[in-house]
Protein backbone atom coordinates (compact mmCIF):
# COMPACT_ATOMS: atom_id res chain seq x y z
CA UNK A 1 0.00 0.00 0.00
CA UNK A 2 2.26 2.82 -1.17
CA UNK A 3 -0.48 5.42 -0.69
CA UNK A 4 -0.87 4.37 2.92
CA UNK A 5 2.85 4.75 3.45
CA UNK A 6 2.76 8.13 1.77
CA UNK A 7 -0.11 9.32 3.99
CA UNK A 8 1.70 8.10 7.07
CA UNK A 9 4.79 10.04 6.04
CA UNK A 10 2.68 13.14 5.45
CA UNK A 11 0.96 12.89 8.78
CA UNK A 12 4.30 12.42 10.52
CA UNK A 13 5.58 15.47 8.69
CA UNK A 14 2.52 17.50 9.69
CA UNK A 15 3.09 16.70 13.32
CA UNK A 16 6.57 18.16 13.06
CA UNK A 17 5.47 21.36 11.37
CA UNK A 18 5.88 24.66 13.13
CA UNK A 19 2.71 26.60 13.95
CA UNK A 20 1.56 28.27 10.74
CA UNK A 21 1.94 31.94 9.98
CA UNK A 22 -1.74 32.57 10.34
CA UNK A 23 -1.78 32.20 14.08
CA UNK A 24 0.02 35.44 14.78
CA UNK A 25 2.71 34.32 17.14
CA UNK A 26 5.43 36.18 18.88
CA UNK A 27 8.72 34.41 19.49
CA UNK A 28 11.71 36.27 20.85
CA UNK A 29 14.60 36.24 18.41
CA UNK A 30 12.32 35.39 15.49
CA UNK A 31 11.41 38.01 12.93
CA UNK A 32 9.01 37.80 10.03
CA UNK A 33 9.41 39.26 6.60
CA UNK A 34 6.85 39.47 3.80
CA UNK A 35 8.40 40.11 0.41
CA UNK A 36 6.12 41.24 -2.40
CA UNK A 37 7.87 41.55 -5.75
CA UNK A 38 5.77 43.45 -8.24
CA UNK A 39 6.49 44.55 -11.79
CA UNK A 40 8.77 47.42 -10.85
CA UNK A 41 8.89 47.52 -7.10
CA UNK A 42 9.66 45.39 -4.08
CA UNK A 43 7.69 45.87 -0.89
CA UNK A 44 9.27 44.45 2.26
CA UNK A 45 7.21 44.21 5.44
CA UNK A 46 9.31 43.36 8.45
CA UNK A 47 8.03 42.43 11.88
CA UNK A 48 10.63 42.22 14.61
CA UNK A 49 10.08 41.36 18.27
CA UNK A 50 11.42 44.32 20.21
CA UNK A 51 13.40 41.91 22.35
CA UNK A 52 15.44 40.83 19.32
CA UNK A 53 16.36 44.45 18.62
CA UNK A 54 17.12 45.86 22.06
CA UNK A 55 16.81 43.06 24.62
CA UNK A 56 13.64 44.15 26.42
CA UNK A 57 9.97 44.68 25.56
CA UNK A 58 8.83 47.52 27.79
CA UNK A 59 9.07 51.28 27.84
CA UNK A 60 12.67 52.43 28.31
CA UNK A 61 13.40 53.27 31.95
CA UNK A 62 16.55 55.35 31.72
CA UNK A 63 18.65 57.28 29.24
CA UNK A 64 20.71 54.25 28.30
CA UNK A 65 17.64 52.27 27.35
CA UNK A 66 16.19 55.25 25.50
CA UNK A 67 19.40 55.48 23.51
CA UNK A 68 19.18 51.76 22.67
CA UNK A 69 15.67 52.22 21.36
CA UNK A 70 16.65 55.24 19.29
CA UNK A 71 19.65 53.38 17.88
CA UNK A 72 17.44 50.44 16.82
CA UNK A 73 15.06 52.85 15.09
CA UNK A 74 17.98 54.52 13.33
CA UNK A 75 19.34 51.16 12.13
CA UNK A 76 15.93 50.15 10.80
CA UNK A 77 15.57 53.49 9.05
CA UNK A 78 18.77 52.98 7.11
CA UNK A 79 17.09 50.62 4.65
CA UNK A 80 19.71 50.95 1.93
CA UNK A 81 22.22 49.32 4.26
CA UNK A 82 19.71 46.81 5.64
CA UNK A 83 18.52 45.21 2.41
CA UNK A 84 20.70 44.60 -0.63
CA UNK A 85 18.77 43.47 -3.73
CA UNK A 86 20.71 41.99 -6.68
CA UNK A 87 22.92 44.92 -7.84
CA UNK A 88 22.14 44.27 -11.53
CA UNK A 89 18.46 45.04 -10.91
CA UNK A 90 19.48 48.64 -9.95
CA UNK A 91 16.95 49.00 -7.17
CA UNK A 92 16.76 52.21 -5.19
CA UNK A 93 15.01 52.89 -1.94
CA UNK A 94 11.69 54.62 -2.44
CA UNK A 95 10.10 54.82 1.00
CA UNK A 96 10.57 53.70 4.59
CA UNK A 97 7.99 53.56 7.33
CA UNK A 98 8.88 52.40 10.83
CA UNK A 99 6.27 51.79 13.53
CA UNK A 100 7.97 51.63 16.92
CA UNK A 101 5.92 49.97 19.66
CA UNK A 102 3.68 52.16 21.79
CA UNK A 103 4.13 50.19 25.05
CA UNK A 104 0.42 50.06 25.76
CA UNK A 105 0.67 47.45 28.45
CA UNK A 106 0.72 44.29 26.33
CA UNK A 107 3.01 41.45 27.28
CA UNK A 108 4.95 41.72 24.04
CA UNK A 109 6.02 44.46 21.69
CA UNK A 110 6.90 44.33 18.01
CA UNK A 111 8.51 46.73 15.60
CA UNK A 112 6.82 46.90 12.21
CA UNK A 113 8.70 48.30 9.26
CA UNK A 114 7.72 48.76 5.63
CA UNK A 115 10.23 49.33 2.87
CA UNK A 116 9.60 50.01 -0.80
CA UNK A 117 12.29 49.71 -3.44
CA UNK A 118 11.93 50.67 -7.09
CA UNK A 119 13.90 48.65 -9.59
CA UNK A 120 15.06 49.85 -13.02
CA UNK A 121 15.76 46.34 -14.24
CA UNK A 122 13.41 44.02 -12.34
CA UNK A 123 14.18 41.05 -14.61
CA UNK A 124 17.65 40.83 -13.06
CA UNK A 125 16.29 40.68 -9.52
CA UNK A 126 17.20 37.25 -8.19
CA UNK A 127 17.99 37.74 -4.52
CA UNK A 128 17.90 40.09 -1.55
CA UNK A 129 20.56 40.04 1.11
CA UNK A 130 19.86 41.36 4.57
CA UNK A 131 22.28 42.71 7.18
CA UNK A 132 19.66 42.53 9.94
CA UNK A 133 21.52 39.72 11.69
CA UNK A 134 24.68 41.80 11.89
CA UNK A 135 22.85 44.71 13.49
CA UNK A 136 20.67 42.67 15.84
CA UNK A 137 22.67 39.93 17.53
CA UNK A 138 19.68 38.55 19.42
CA UNK A 139 17.86 37.87 16.18
CA UNK A 140 18.47 34.29 15.09
CA UNK A 141 15.81 33.61 12.50
CA UNK A 142 13.52 35.36 10.03
CA UNK A 143 10.60 33.48 8.50
CA UNK A 144 10.04 34.78 4.99
CA UNK A 145 6.93 34.64 2.82
CA UNK A 146 7.58 35.71 -0.73
CA UNK A 147 5.39 36.43 -3.72
CA UNK A 148 6.58 37.35 -7.18
CA UNK A 149 5.09 37.17 -10.67
CA UNK A 150 6.80 33.76 -10.90
CA UNK A 151 5.06 32.35 -7.84
CA UNK A 152 5.11 32.05 -4.09
CA UNK A 153 7.62 30.63 -1.68
CA UNK A 154 8.77 30.42 1.89
CA UNK A 155 12.28 30.64 3.26
CA UNK A 156 14.07 30.81 6.55
CA UNK A 157 16.88 33.31 6.98
CA UNK A 158 19.48 33.00 9.70
CA UNK A 159 22.86 34.57 10.52
CA UNK A 160 24.47 31.83 8.41
CA UNK A 161 21.96 32.16 5.57
CA UNK A 162 21.25 35.84 5.17
CA UNK A 163 20.54 35.85 1.44
CA UNK A 164 17.01 35.33 0.19
CA UNK A 165 17.13 33.98 -3.36
CA UNK A 166 14.61 32.43 -5.71
CA UNK B 1 48.70 3.49 -24.08
CA UNK B 2 46.14 2.28 -26.60
CA UNK B 3 47.50 -1.21 -26.49
CA UNK B 4 47.16 -1.18 -22.72
CA UNK B 5 43.53 -0.12 -22.93
CA UNK B 6 42.73 -2.80 -25.49
CA UNK B 7 44.46 -5.30 -23.25
CA UNK B 8 42.35 -4.09 -20.31
CA UNK B 9 39.12 -4.59 -22.23
CA UNK B 10 40.13 -8.03 -23.47
CA UNK B 11 41.26 -9.10 -20.03
CA UNK B 12 38.00 -7.92 -18.52
CA UNK B 13 36.06 -9.79 -21.21
CA UNK B 14 37.93 -12.96 -20.27
CA UNK B 15 36.59 -12.60 -16.72
CA UNK B 16 33.16 -11.42 -17.80
CA UNK B 17 31.12 -13.61 -15.48
CA UNK B 18 32.57 -12.26 -12.23
CA UNK B 19 32.67 -8.71 -13.50
CA UNK B 20 29.11 -8.75 -14.82
CA UNK B 21 27.82 -9.53 -11.34
CA UNK B 22 29.66 -6.47 -10.02
CA UNK B 23 28.40 -4.48 -12.97
CA UNK B 24 24.81 -5.43 -12.14
CA UNK B 25 25.27 -4.29 -8.55
CA UNK B 26 26.59 -0.91 -9.70
CA UNK B 27 23.78 -0.57 -12.26
CA UNK B 28 21.07 -1.26 -9.66
CA UNK B 29 22.70 1.03 -7.12
CA UNK B 30 23.05 3.96 -9.48
CA UNK B 31 19.53 3.44 -10.85
CA UNK B 32 18.24 3.66 -7.28
CA UNK B 33 20.20 6.84 -6.56
CA UNK B 34 19.01 8.56 -9.73
CA UNK B 35 15.43 7.42 -9.14
CA UNK B 36 15.37 8.87 -5.63
CA UNK B 37 16.77 12.17 -6.86
CA UNK B 38 14.41 12.32 -9.81
CA UNK B 39 11.26 11.53 -7.83
CA UNK B 40 12.29 14.11 -5.22
CA UNK B 41 12.82 16.79 -7.86
CA UNK B 42 9.76 15.99 -9.93
CA UNK B 43 7.48 15.70 -6.91
CA UNK B 44 8.34 19.29 -6.01
CA UNK B 45 7.81 20.37 -9.58
CA UNK B 46 4.40 18.70 -9.87
CA UNK B 47 3.14 19.96 -6.54
CA UNK B 48 4.27 23.49 -7.32
CA UNK B 49 2.49 23.36 -10.67
CA UNK B 50 -0.71 22.19 -9.03
CA UNK B 51 -0.90 25.28 -6.80
CA UNK B 52 0.65 27.84 -9.15
CA UNK B 53 -2.66 29.37 -10.27
CA UNK B 54 -4.09 29.97 -6.80
CA UNK B 55 -2.99 32.99 -4.75
CA UNK B 56 -4.70 32.17 -1.46
CA UNK B 57 -6.51 29.22 0.08
CA UNK B 58 -8.99 30.16 2.79
CA UNK B 59 -10.43 27.78 5.35
CA UNK B 60 -11.18 27.33 9.02
CA UNK B 61 -8.21 28.01 11.27
CA UNK B 62 -5.93 24.96 11.45
CA UNK B 63 -2.45 24.32 10.08
CA UNK B 64 -1.44 26.07 6.88
CA UNK B 65 -0.02 22.95 5.29
CA UNK B 66 -3.04 20.92 6.37
CA UNK B 67 -5.47 23.38 4.83
CA UNK B 68 -3.48 23.60 1.60
CA UNK B 69 -3.23 19.79 1.31
CA UNK B 70 -6.93 19.37 1.92
CA UNK B 71 -8.19 22.13 -0.37
CA UNK B 72 -5.79 21.60 -3.29
CA UNK B 73 -4.70 17.97 -2.98
CA UNK B 74 -7.88 16.65 -1.29
CA UNK B 75 -5.86 14.66 1.23
CA UNK B 76 -6.55 14.70 4.95
CA UNK B 77 -9.60 16.50 6.28
CA UNK B 78 -10.80 19.90 7.38
CA UNK B 79 -11.35 20.75 11.03
CA UNK B 80 -14.34 23.02 10.45
CA UNK B 81 -16.40 24.43 7.64
CA UNK B 82 -16.74 28.12 6.92
CA UNK B 83 -19.98 30.00 6.56
CA UNK B 84 -21.41 31.05 3.23
CA UNK B 85 -21.57 34.67 4.44
CA UNK B 86 -17.82 34.65 5.04
CA UNK B 87 -17.31 33.50 1.46
CA UNK B 88 -19.47 36.35 0.19
CA UNK B 89 -17.66 38.90 2.32
CA UNK B 90 -14.26 37.81 1.04
CA UNK B 91 -15.31 37.35 -2.59
CA UNK B 92 -16.38 41.00 -2.79
CA UNK B 93 -13.08 42.35 -1.46
CA UNK B 94 -11.68 44.81 -4.06
CA UNK B 95 -8.35 42.97 -4.37
CA UNK B 96 -10.05 39.70 -5.30
CA UNK B 97 -10.19 38.80 -8.98
CA UNK B 98 -12.03 35.51 -8.53
CA UNK B 99 -13.07 33.38 -5.57
CA UNK B 100 -14.27 29.80 -5.91
CA UNK B 101 -15.91 27.99 -2.99
CA UNK B 102 -15.25 24.27 -2.53
CA UNK B 103 -17.21 21.61 -0.66
CA UNK B 104 -15.31 18.38 -0.02
CA UNK B 105 -16.16 15.21 1.86
CA UNK B 106 -17.92 12.81 -0.50
CA UNK B 107 -16.30 10.41 -2.89
CA UNK B 108 -16.90 8.11 -5.82
CA UNK B 109 -15.02 4.80 -5.60
CA UNK B 110 -12.11 6.42 -3.79
CA UNK B 111 -11.98 9.56 -5.93
CA UNK B 112 -12.76 12.79 -4.07
CA UNK B 113 -15.94 14.66 -4.97
CA UNK B 114 -15.51 18.40 -5.35
CA UNK B 115 -18.59 20.59 -5.00
CA UNK B 116 -17.93 23.87 -6.76
CA UNK B 117 -19.63 26.41 -9.04
CA UNK B 118 -19.04 26.05 -12.82
CA UNK B 119 -16.78 29.15 -12.51
CA UNK B 120 -14.15 26.76 -11.22
CA UNK B 121 -13.46 25.52 -14.75
CA UNK B 122 -12.97 29.08 -15.95
CA UNK B 123 -10.74 30.34 -13.13
CA UNK B 124 -8.61 27.43 -12.01
CA UNK B 125 -5.18 27.46 -13.61
CA UNK B 126 -2.17 25.22 -13.27
CA UNK B 127 1.52 25.27 -14.29
CA UNK B 128 2.15 28.75 -15.70
CA UNK B 129 -1.39 29.93 -16.24
CA UNK B 130 -2.78 27.05 -18.25
CA UNK B 131 -6.57 26.90 -17.93
CA UNK B 132 -8.56 23.70 -17.58
CA UNK B 133 -9.75 22.22 -20.87
CA UNK B 134 -12.49 19.73 -21.65
CA UNK B 135 -11.55 16.53 -23.45
CA UNK B 136 -15.24 15.81 -23.96
CA UNK B 137 -18.55 17.43 -23.08
CA UNK B 138 -18.82 20.66 -21.11
CA UNK B 139 -19.24 22.08 -17.60
CA UNK B 140 -22.25 21.02 -15.54
CA UNK B 141 -25.23 23.34 -15.73
CA UNK B 142 -27.75 21.50 -13.57
CA UNK B 143 -27.92 19.41 -10.42
CA UNK B 144 -27.04 15.72 -10.68
CA UNK B 145 -24.55 16.43 -13.43
CA UNK B 146 -20.82 15.78 -13.01
CA UNK B 147 -17.54 16.57 -14.72
CA UNK B 148 -14.78 13.99 -14.24
CA UNK B 149 -11.05 14.50 -14.06
CA UNK B 150 -9.11 12.62 -16.74
CA UNK B 151 -7.75 9.96 -14.34
CA UNK B 152 -11.22 9.19 -12.97
CA UNK B 153 -12.65 8.73 -16.44
CA UNK B 154 -9.72 6.60 -17.58
CA UNK B 155 -9.51 4.36 -14.51
CA UNK B 156 -13.24 3.74 -14.15
CA UNK B 157 -13.77 3.67 -17.93
CA UNK B 158 -16.46 6.31 -17.79
CA UNK B 159 -17.53 8.63 -20.56
CA UNK B 160 -20.04 11.39 -21.20
CA UNK B 161 -23.55 10.04 -20.71
CA UNK B 162 -22.62 7.41 -18.09
CA UNK B 163 -24.29 7.48 -14.68
CA UNK B 164 -22.49 7.22 -11.32
CA UNK B 165 -23.52 7.23 -7.66
CA UNK B 166 -21.60 9.11 -4.99
CA UNK B 167 -20.59 7.78 -1.59
CA UNK B 168 -20.74 9.68 1.68
CA UNK B 169 -17.25 10.14 3.12
CA UNK B 170 -14.00 8.92 1.64
CA UNK B 171 -14.40 5.20 2.38
CA UNK B 172 -15.09 3.12 -0.71
CA UNK B 173 -17.89 1.27 1.08
CA UNK B 174 -19.42 4.18 2.96
CA UNK B 175 -23.14 4.92 3.12
CA UNK B 176 -24.31 5.60 -0.39
CA UNK B 177 -26.16 8.32 -2.25
CA UNK B 178 -27.41 5.69 -4.71
CA UNK B 179 -30.91 7.12 -4.72
CA UNK B 180 -29.66 10.22 -6.57
CA UNK B 181 -27.31 9.17 -9.39
CA UNK B 182 -25.28 11.67 -11.41
CA UNK B 183 -24.87 11.88 -15.17
CA UNK B 184 -21.39 12.52 -16.59
CA UNK B 185 -21.61 15.63 -18.80
CA UNK B 186 -17.91 16.40 -19.21
CA UNK B 187 -14.43 14.94 -18.96
CA UNK B 188 -11.44 17.22 -18.40
CA UNK B 189 -8.19 16.97 -20.35
CA UNK B 190 -5.22 15.61 -18.34
CA UNK B 191 -3.40 18.25 -16.26
CA UNK B 192 -0.98 16.25 -14.14
CA UNK B 193 -2.49 17.84 -11.03
CA UNK B 194 -5.01 16.58 -8.44
CA UNK B 195 -7.74 17.93 -10.75
CA UNK B 196 -7.32 14.69 -12.73
CA UNK B 197 -8.61 12.70 -9.75
CA UNK B 198 -11.58 14.95 -9.01
CA UNK B 199 -15.28 14.25 -9.48
CA UNK B 200 -16.74 17.74 -9.91
CA UNK B 201 -20.36 18.54 -9.15
CA UNK B 202 -22.23 21.75 -8.45
CA UNK B 203 -22.66 23.11 -4.92
CA UNK B 204 -26.42 22.67 -5.27
CA UNK B 205 -25.96 18.97 -6.07
CA UNK B 206 -24.05 18.48 -2.83
CA UNK B 207 -26.89 20.13 -0.90
CA UNK B 208 -29.45 18.06 -2.79
CA UNK B 209 -27.94 14.67 -1.97
CA UNK B 210 -27.70 15.59 1.70
CA UNK B 211 -31.25 16.97 2.04
CA UNK B 212 -32.59 13.84 3.72
CA UNK B 213 -29.44 13.36 5.80
CA UNK B 214 -28.56 14.50 9.29
CA UNK B 215 -25.47 13.91 11.38
CA UNK B 216 -23.70 11.99 8.63
CA UNK B 217 -26.41 9.35 8.07
CA UNK B 218 -29.67 9.12 6.13
CA UNK B 219 -32.68 10.17 8.23
CA UNK B 220 -34.72 7.03 8.92
CA UNK B 221 -38.15 7.12 7.32
CA UNK B 222 -37.34 10.20 5.24
CA UNK B 223 -36.37 9.86 1.63
CA UNK B 224 -36.69 12.80 -0.69
CA UNK B 225 -36.87 11.54 -4.29
CA UNK B 226 -34.51 13.17 -6.76
CA UNK B 227 -37.33 14.85 -8.66
CA UNK B 228 -38.50 16.79 -5.59
CA UNK B 229 -35.20 18.29 -4.44
CA UNK B 230 -35.67 21.40 -6.58
CA UNK B 231 -38.46 22.50 -4.25
CA UNK B 232 -35.86 23.08 -1.53
CA UNK B 233 -33.37 25.89 -1.07
CA UNK B 234 -30.19 24.31 -2.36
CA UNK B 235 -27.90 27.25 -1.65
CA UNK B 236 -25.14 25.78 0.58
CA UNK B 237 -24.92 27.10 4.12
CA UNK B 238 -21.33 26.10 4.63
CA UNK B 239 -18.30 25.42 2.48
CA UNK B 240 -15.05 23.61 3.19
CA UNK B 241 -12.58 25.98 1.63
CA UNK B 242 -12.19 28.83 -0.78
CA UNK B 243 -9.66 29.38 -3.56
CA UNK B 244 -8.75 32.96 -4.42
CA UNK B 245 -7.06 34.57 -7.40
CA UNK B 246 -5.98 38.21 -7.09
CA UNK B 247 -6.03 41.07 -9.54
CA UNK B 248 -2.50 41.94 -8.46
CA UNK B 249 -0.48 39.08 -7.01
CA UNK B 250 1.57 41.46 -4.84
CA UNK B 251 -1.61 42.28 -2.84
CA UNK B 252 -1.56 38.82 -1.31
CA UNK B 253 -0.15 39.85 2.09
CA UNK B 254 -2.69 42.63 2.49
CA UNK B 255 -5.61 40.30 1.81
CA UNK B 256 -4.06 37.56 3.93
CA UNK B 257 -3.93 39.90 6.94
CA UNK B 258 -7.46 41.04 6.22
CA UNK B 259 -8.80 37.47 6.19
CA UNK B 260 -6.77 36.31 9.20
CA UNK B 261 -8.32 39.11 11.25
CA UNK B 262 -11.84 38.62 9.81
CA UNK B 263 -14.32 39.19 12.63
CA UNK B 264 -17.20 36.97 11.48
CA UNK B 265 -15.48 33.69 12.36
CA UNK B 266 -11.93 32.39 12.80
CA UNK B 267 -10.56 32.04 9.28
CA UNK B 268 -7.15 31.38 7.89
CA UNK B 269 -5.70 32.42 4.55
CA UNK B 270 -2.74 30.41 3.35
CA UNK B 271 -0.43 31.14 0.45
CA UNK B 272 -0.27 27.68 -1.15
CA UNK B 273 3.28 28.17 -2.47
CA UNK B 274 4.46 29.19 0.98
CA UNK B 275 2.72 26.23 2.65
CA UNK B 276 4.30 23.91 0.09
CA UNK B 277 7.78 25.27 0.84
CA UNK B 278 7.11 24.77 4.55
CA UNK B 279 6.15 21.18 3.79
CA UNK B 280 9.41 20.68 1.87
CA UNK B 281 11.37 22.23 4.73
CA UNK B 282 9.85 19.62 7.04
CA UNK B 283 10.30 16.77 4.60
CA UNK B 284 13.86 17.90 3.81
CA UNK B 285 15.26 15.63 6.49
CA UNK B 286 13.42 12.59 5.08
CA UNK B 287 14.64 13.43 1.57
CA UNK B 288 18.21 13.81 2.75
CA UNK B 289 18.04 10.47 4.55
CA UNK B 290 16.70 8.71 1.47
CA UNK B 291 19.34 10.30 -0.71
CA UNK B 292 22.10 9.43 1.76
CA UNK B 293 20.92 5.82 1.93
CA UNK B 294 20.91 5.43 -1.84
CA UNK B 295 24.35 7.06 -2.01
CA UNK B 296 25.51 4.47 0.51
CA UNK B 297 24.13 1.69 -1.69
CA UNK B 298 26.24 3.05 -4.55
CA UNK B 299 29.32 3.05 -2.29
CA UNK B 300 28.58 -0.57 -1.35
CA UNK B 301 28.30 -1.44 -5.05
CA UNK B 302 31.66 0.17 -5.73
CA UNK B 303 33.16 -1.58 -2.69
CA UNK B 304 32.02 -4.81 -4.33
CA UNK B 305 33.91 -3.78 -7.45
CA UNK B 306 37.01 -3.13 -5.36
CA UNK B 307 36.72 -6.51 -3.61
CA UNK B 308 36.27 -8.36 -6.92
CA UNK B 309 39.27 -6.67 -8.46
CA UNK B 310 41.50 -7.21 -5.42
CA UNK B 311 40.53 -10.87 -5.29
CA UNK B 312 41.13 -11.11 -9.03
CA UNK B 313 44.56 -9.68 -8.60
CA UNK B 314 45.73 -12.82 -6.80
CA UNK B 315 44.44 -15.05 -9.57
CA UNK B 316 46.02 -12.83 -12.20
CA UNK B 317 49.55 -12.94 -10.76
CA UNK B 318 50.75 -14.97 -13.72
CA UNK B 319 49.01 -12.77 -16.25
CA UNK B 320 50.51 -9.61 -14.82
CA UNK B 321 53.96 -11.15 -14.43
CA UNK B 322 53.95 -12.30 -18.04
CA UNK B 323 52.94 -8.83 -19.17
CA UNK B 324 55.82 -7.41 -17.17
CA UNK B 325 58.19 -9.99 -18.71
CA UNK B 326 56.97 -8.97 -22.16
CA UNK B 327 58.00 -5.40 -21.47
CA UNK B 328 54.98 -3.76 -19.80
CA UNK B 329 56.12 -1.20 -17.26
CA UNK B 330 54.57 -1.07 -13.76
CA UNK B 331 52.86 2.11 -14.94
CA UNK B 332 51.17 0.18 -17.76
CA UNK B 333 49.79 -2.35 -15.30
CA UNK B 334 48.55 0.42 -13.04
CA UNK B 335 46.83 2.02 -16.01
CA UNK B 336 45.34 -1.28 -17.11
CA UNK B 337 43.79 -2.06 -13.74
CA UNK B 338 42.48 1.46 -13.23
CA UNK B 339 41.00 1.49 -16.72
CA UNK B 340 39.25 -1.78 -16.00
CA UNK B 341 37.67 -0.44 -12.81
CA UNK B 342 36.57 2.76 -14.46
CA UNK B 343 35.18 0.84 -17.43
CA UNK B 344 33.03 -1.32 -15.16
CA UNK B 345 31.82 1.74 -13.23
CA UNK B 346 30.93 3.66 -16.40
CA UNK B 347 29.15 0.67 -17.92
CA UNK B 348 27.35 0.10 -14.63
CA UNK B 349 26.10 3.68 -14.50
CA UNK B 350 25.07 3.51 -18.16
CA UNK B 351 23.06 0.34 -17.53
CA UNK B 352 21.65 1.97 -14.41
CA UNK B 353 20.38 4.91 -16.45
CA UNK B 354 18.88 2.48 -18.95
CA UNK B 355 17.16 0.73 -16.08
CA UNK B 356 15.89 4.09 -14.84
CA UNK B 357 14.44 4.91 -18.26
CA UNK B 358 12.65 1.54 -18.38
CA UNK B 359 11.47 1.96 -14.79
CA UNK B 360 10.20 5.47 -15.51
CA UNK B 361 8.27 4.15 -18.48
CA UNK B 362 6.50 1.55 -16.36
CA UNK B 363 6.06 3.39 -13.08
CA UNK B 364 5.45 6.97 -14.21
CA UNK B 365 1.72 6.39 -14.91
CA UNK B 366 1.38 4.80 -11.47
CA UNK B 367 3.06 7.72 -9.71
CA UNK B 368 0.92 10.18 -11.61
CA UNK B 369 -2.32 8.35 -10.91
CA UNK B 370 -1.70 7.86 -7.20
CA UNK B 371 0.31 10.88 -6.11
CA UNK B 372 -0.04 13.37 -8.96
CA UNK B 373 3.71 13.31 -9.52
CA UNK B 374 4.71 13.59 -13.16
CA UNK B 375 8.11 12.10 -13.94
CA UNK B 376 9.71 14.11 -16.71
CA UNK B 377 11.36 12.45 -19.65
CA UNK B 378 14.80 14.00 -19.76
CA UNK B 379 18.41 12.95 -19.90
CA UNK B 380 19.87 14.97 -17.07
CA UNK B 381 19.04 17.80 -14.74
CA UNK B 382 21.99 19.90 -13.49
CA UNK B 383 22.10 18.23 -10.07
CA UNK B 384 22.01 14.81 -11.76
CA UNK B 385 25.23 15.67 -13.59
CA UNK B 386 26.73 16.24 -10.14
CA UNK B 387 25.54 12.81 -8.99
CA UNK B 388 26.96 11.22 -12.13
CA UNK B 389 30.32 12.91 -11.59
CA UNK B 390 30.33 11.83 -7.94
CA UNK B 391 29.68 8.17 -8.84
CA UNK B 392 32.40 8.15 -11.50
CA UNK B 393 34.86 9.86 -9.15
CA UNK B 394 34.19 7.31 -6.42
CA UNK B 395 34.58 4.53 -9.00
CA UNK B 396 37.92 6.01 -10.06
CA UNK B 397 39.16 6.16 -6.47
CA UNK B 398 38.08 2.53 -5.94
CA UNK B 399 39.92 1.46 -9.13
CA UNK B 400 43.14 3.22 -8.13
CA UNK B 401 43.65 0.78 -5.26
CA UNK B 402 43.99 -2.45 -7.30
CA UNK B 403 46.00 -0.40 -9.81
CA UNK B 404 48.43 0.64 -7.11
CA UNK B 405 48.74 -2.92 -5.88
CA UNK B 406 49.51 -4.18 -9.37
CA UNK B 407 52.16 -1.50 -9.67
CA UNK B 408 53.85 -2.71 -6.52
CA UNK B 409 53.73 -6.41 -7.29
CA UNK B 410 57.15 -7.44 -8.42
CA UNK B 411 57.91 -9.48 -11.48
CA UNK B 412 59.40 -12.26 -9.39
CA UNK B 413 56.29 -12.45 -7.24
CA UNK B 414 54.20 -13.81 -10.06
CA UNK B 415 56.74 -16.07 -11.69
CA UNK B 416 57.93 -17.89 -8.61
CA UNK B 417 55.62 -20.78 -7.80
CA UNK B 418 54.75 -20.65 -4.13
CA UNK B 419 54.79 -24.34 -3.45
Amino acid sequence: MPSLFFSAALIAALALLPVAHAAKGHAHGEGRLDVAIGKEQIVLSLELPLDAAIGFERAPKNDKEKALLAAAAATLNDAAALFLPTPAASCTLHSVQIDMPQFDGGAHADIAANYTFRCANPAALKSIETTLFRSFKRLYRIEVQRVSPAGQGAARLSPKQSVLSW
Amino acid sequence: MRAVLILAVKSAWARRLTLSVTLCAIALASALLFAVERVRHDARQSFTQAVSGVDLVVGARSGGVQLMLHAVFHSGSATHNIRWESFEAIATHPAVDWAVPLVLGDSHRGFPVLGTPPDYFRHFQYSDQRPLAFAAGQAFADIFETVLGSAVAAELKLDVGDRIALTHGMAEAGPGHDDKPFTVVGVLAPTGTPVDRGVHVSLESISAIHLDWAGGAPLPGLAIPAEFVRKFDLQPKEITALLIGLKNRADVFRLQRHINSYRGEPLMAVMPGVALDELWQTLGMVEQTLLAMSALVVVIGLAGLLATMLAGLNERRRELAILRALGASPRDLFLMLTAEGLLITTLGVAFGLGLLAVGTFFFAPLLQAHFGIILQWRLFAPNEWLLLAAILATGLVASLIPGARAWRMSLADGLTPRN
